[in-house]
């Protein structure tokens, strides 16, 4: 199937399907809810019912007033000109999904936002067989290897606990949609209580119908040094929020859970001491691991290191492209959203 | 090696000063005598013994070779690679994941490895043997084993915090082990001499440089107190440095601590026999006909590494001393200011030396020093630097015993974080800088101006730049912090747009500092302070807010 990239998005020219467009179109297959995957408005909008109802908050209500929501969760599947589309669970934030496009003899998969190791919370990633992956590599080079949720789990709890000995206040800094709830999540099951961010505690009626608790927490409050008597609580928030915290009169010690916390220039970046390496992208060999188990012959890279990864993909005999639309980027901190 | 650098992870991950000397010293008091020299050297980026002046000759080029062959990745995927990072040892070590067996690397074995590498002369045996380690050892320790090579630990460390840690380390007294460094300059032997109690049998050591007494800003003449009370000299343009003399050869240690002497012919060329053995703070100046020739003259002769003898005609370098450290056999450091004068002046009598003593002045009212002011820049002087009666030598410090009293519009030293090209004739030169001062261990942006620098400066100072690159946003280079200039300014304002909170108003670069490196540049202190002396008789929070 022919695929079109262009400024616009990605188009399916075939079957008049755009996928995670970057501007409103007649059709559009939202991937996932982060800003630079589902925006615009849309004359139909297909994705999970997690993504699309998350999709439509944040992109207020005038904006989808005159959507037609299609929502497809895991496993299920509809007909589009043709094509058979099939959502498939891909692990990266709450109803996250890769998209199955049959047409003919031909399958296309488009990974969204993805990796191969279970998430803290949100599904597991599926990889199905195929033979053209579009395919995302926001970390796609060699340099990229992130902890397990086991791992990170013990780095966040160590952390949060180390603060509290020396009555220092731990702060998590990750993305206000996915991280964040994840750290908080992870927190919360450590019996560890929180005071959340409002960019991360709006998401959490999806988490919690979902299954994720976010035991003892609290929204953040102004001045946080004027309440007494409390046990103790760690704060969970957005990276932008770091100069309020710097400003604070407390002692609040940083810990920043990124993929981009493997480099120590996330240090400067973020004013961060504690760097933990964990994601919801996939690292390097993920990426590498997932375009092998899928048997796929021929990968369009799109996001991130493109030019890189599709060179080193080509090396090994696949047949892989970087479009120039989307071409190569640095370590573009909100592109990782 | 496995435990070093795990802390030098928990050093990256602390901001604050003491609890980086206290990781230290906790990592340095259970270590056996020679893994504690070993780990002193280490974390002062010396893979060798200080005595030992053989090099590793292990390049960036070597470094990557052997991880191109230990991964198979390419010169241009470990280029992406290192541009994203930043940092050759992190880079590497971040590409050697998945590759090691992961075995345990002592100090020892780490120091063997560093000597066969400096044994070995062929690249491609030193290349074999980086690739014996590199598949031997984890990447989390060979991330320092690498950055103990390329002498970059980039952890926000300082030789001082190493010191104070082994004074805490051993309980030894701080300033005894602070004094003892700065006789022998040799911290992993004061280490083992600090443990034994025996650093009072440390002697003093020449032709290694020791830090330099540095003068306080004067803001404002009344807060000299009585003018009396302070001996006074004019503050020379030129370049500060250190002479050694010991059996009648000389060493010119500048202020990074580098040896410059060979840059020196006319000082270093020929023995200086009638002198005794001493250690002479002062000035490098062009001096020519009695008088002293102008900086940007100096500028050429420090352009050259090894100028050309008609260099040296044409632009001659004497050494205008102002100050005694060391004399015969033994510091002197704590006499007074009085009795190392007297001192260096015995020593500054013996002529046929390209050696100078810096004249003092007397003054008895505020008015006579603002008339020496007025004399020293008719001299063609930058100003007067006044230094307290009866005070010792404090290396390293900027106490309150010198000031200096400098031109009266304030200029402060920055460093280069941000490089831009310039438009029309200049589009294929960085000619546009973003500076920064020092804030601790980070740099933080006040300005940015165009260069007022010559072709010629410009043309270098993009190729240095060029080599410093850590980030590229389109035109914008984010560029290490390692160059030094002088920057002129009308005023300092409060600023939103800057890291800092300040910025210059019409900065304007005086002079290019080859001189200085980024541990002397001015700090955000010293901007508040001119920000709040420019307030005038007003509280720094009585000031109209300009956010
Ligand atoms: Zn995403």
């Amino acid at each position: 199937m022919h695929v079109t990239y262009s400024p616009e998005g990605i188009y399916l020219g075939a079957i008049g399907l755009w996928l995670d467009p970057r501007r409103s179109q007649p059709a559009a297959w939202l991937s996932h809810a982060h800003f630079d995957h589902a925006r615009g408005s849309h004359g139909t909008a297909i994705g999970t019912p997690d993504t699309l109802e998350i999709y439509a908050l944040r992109a207020g209500e005038a904006a989808v007033a005159h959507t037609r929501m299609q929502p497809l969760p895991y496993g299920e599947s509809i007909e589009c000109n043709g094509a058979r589309l099939t959502s498939l669970p891909a692990a990266h934030i709450l109803g996250a999904a890769q998209l199955l496009v049959e047409h003919g003899n031909e399958r296309l998969v488009y990974t969204g936002d993805i990796k191969l190791r279970p998430p803290l919370c949100g599904a597991i990633t599926r990889v199905e067989p195929c033979h053209h992956l579009i395919m995302e590599c926001t970390f796609g080079l060699p340099i990229f290897h992130f902890l397990s949720k086991e791992e990170a789990t013990a780095r966040i709890v160590r952390f949060a606990r180390e603060c509290f000995d020396e009555g220092d206040t731990p702060a998590f800094l990750g993305y206000a949609l996915g991280r964040g709830q994840e750290i908080a999540h992870v927190l919360a099951s450590h019996g560890i209580a929180t005071t959340i961010h409002g960019a991360i505690s709006r998401y959490f009626p999806w988490y919690q119908r979902a299954g994720y608790g976010f035991g003892d927490w609290r929204p953040y409050q102004r001045d946080e040094a004027a309440v007494t008597g409390d046990t103790p609580r760690a704060m969970v928030t957005v990276p932008s929020f770091r100069a309020t915290l710097q400003a604070s009169t407390r002692r609040i010690r940083i810990a920043y859970v990124s993929g981009w916390a493997s480099m120590d220039n996330a240090r400067a970046r973020t004013g961060a001491e504690e760097l933990i390496p964990y994601s919801d992208h996939g690292g390097f060999h993920e990426l590498l691991d997932l375009v092998q188990q899928s048997g796929v012959t021929k990968v369009d890279a799109v996001h991130g290191f493109t030019d890189t990864f599709a060179r080193i993909l080509a090396q090994r005999g696949v047949d892989a492209h970087a479009p120039s639309a989307f071409g190569e980027r640095g370590s573009d901190e909100e592109a990782a959203d | 090696m496995d435990l070093f650098a795990a802390t030098c992870e928990r050093l990256a991950a602390t901001s604050s000063r003491n609890s980086k000397i206290r990781i230290l010293a906790d990592y340095l008091r259970p270590l056996a005598d020679d893994d504690l020299t070993r780990a002193v050297r280490f974390f002062s980026g010396s893979p060798l013994a200080a005595t030992d002046h053989r090099q590793l000759s292990v390049g960036h080029s070597t470094l990557r070779e052997a991880v191109m062959q230990v991964t198979g990745w390419d010169k241009d995927i470990i280029r992406v690679c290192h541009r994203t990072v930043g940092d050759t040892g992190e880079t590497l070590a971040a590409l050697l994941h998945g590759f090691a067996r992961g075995e345990d690397l002592s100090l020892a074995a780490a120091e063997e490895h560093y000597l066969a590498l400096q044994r070995t002369r062929k690249t491609a045996h030193k290349v074999a043997h980086l690739v014996e380690c590199f598949t031997r050892y984890r990447p989390s320790t060979l991330k320092y084993f690498i950055k103990v090579i390329t002498r970059g630990m980039r952890i926000g460390l300082q030789e001082k915090m190493v010191v104070d840690a082994v004074a805490s380390a051993t309980g030894a007294d701080t300033d005894a082990v602070r004094a003892a460094n700065h006789r022998a300059g040799n911290l992993a032997q004061v280490a083992l001499a600090a443990r034994a109690g025996t650093l009072e049998s440390i002697s003093a050591r020449l032709f290694h440089p020791m830090d330099f007494m540095l003068a306080r800003p004067l803001d404002s003449l009344f807060d000299l107190g009585d003018p009396a009370l302070w001996a006074i000299e004019d503050k020379y343009d030129g370049i500060r440095a250190q002479l050694h003399l010991q059996a009648g050869e000389i060493r010119i240690y500048t202020r990074g601590l580098e040896d410059a002497t060979p840059s020196y012919p006319d000082l270093s060329g020929k023995l200086w026999l009638g002198l005794p053995d001493c250690i002479l703070d002062g000035e490098l100046m062009a001096w020519k006909d009695g008088r002293a020739l102008h900086f940007n003259v100096l500028q050429q002769r420090l352009a050259r590494k090894r100028p050309s003898a008609r260099l040296i005609t044409d632009i001659p370098v004497v050494f205008m001393a102002y100050d005694l450290l060391y004399l015969r056999d033994d510091m002197v450091l704590h006499l007074p200011l009085e009795a190392r004068r007297a001192a260096l002046e015995a020593i500054t009598q013996q002529k046929g030396y390209p050696l100078l003593l810096s004249p003092r002045h007397e003054a008895r009212s505020l008015d006579d020093v603002e008339q020496l002011f007025r004399d020293a820049r008719d001299r063609g002087n930058e100003g007067l630097v006044l230094k307290r009666r009866g005070s010792p030598y404090e290396m390293g410090k900027r106490s309150g015993t010198w000031y200096k009293l400098k031109r009266p519009l304030a200029t402060l030293d920055v460093v280069i974080t941000a490089a831009e090209q310039g438009h029309g004739k200049r589009a294929t030169v960085l000619s546009d800088y973003t500076f920064a001062v020092r804030e601790g261990d980070r740099f933080l942006n006040v300005g940015k101006a165009y260069s007022g620098l010559t072709d010629a400066e410009i043309r270098e100072l993009t190729r240095l730049l060029r080599a410093l690159v850590t980030e590229r946003f389109s035109r914008v280079l984010l560029v290490k912090p390692e160059i030094v200039l002088e920057v002129a300014f009308d005023g300092i304002q409060k600023s939103p747009r800057h890291k800092s909170g300040y910025a210059m108003r019409f900065p304007r670069i005086v002079r290019w500092r080859r001189d200085k490196t980024a541990t002397d540049i001015d700090t955000l202190d010293r901007v508040r302070e001119i920000y709040e002396h420019s307030l005038g008789g007003m509280k720094p929070g009585a000031a109209a807010p300009e956010e």
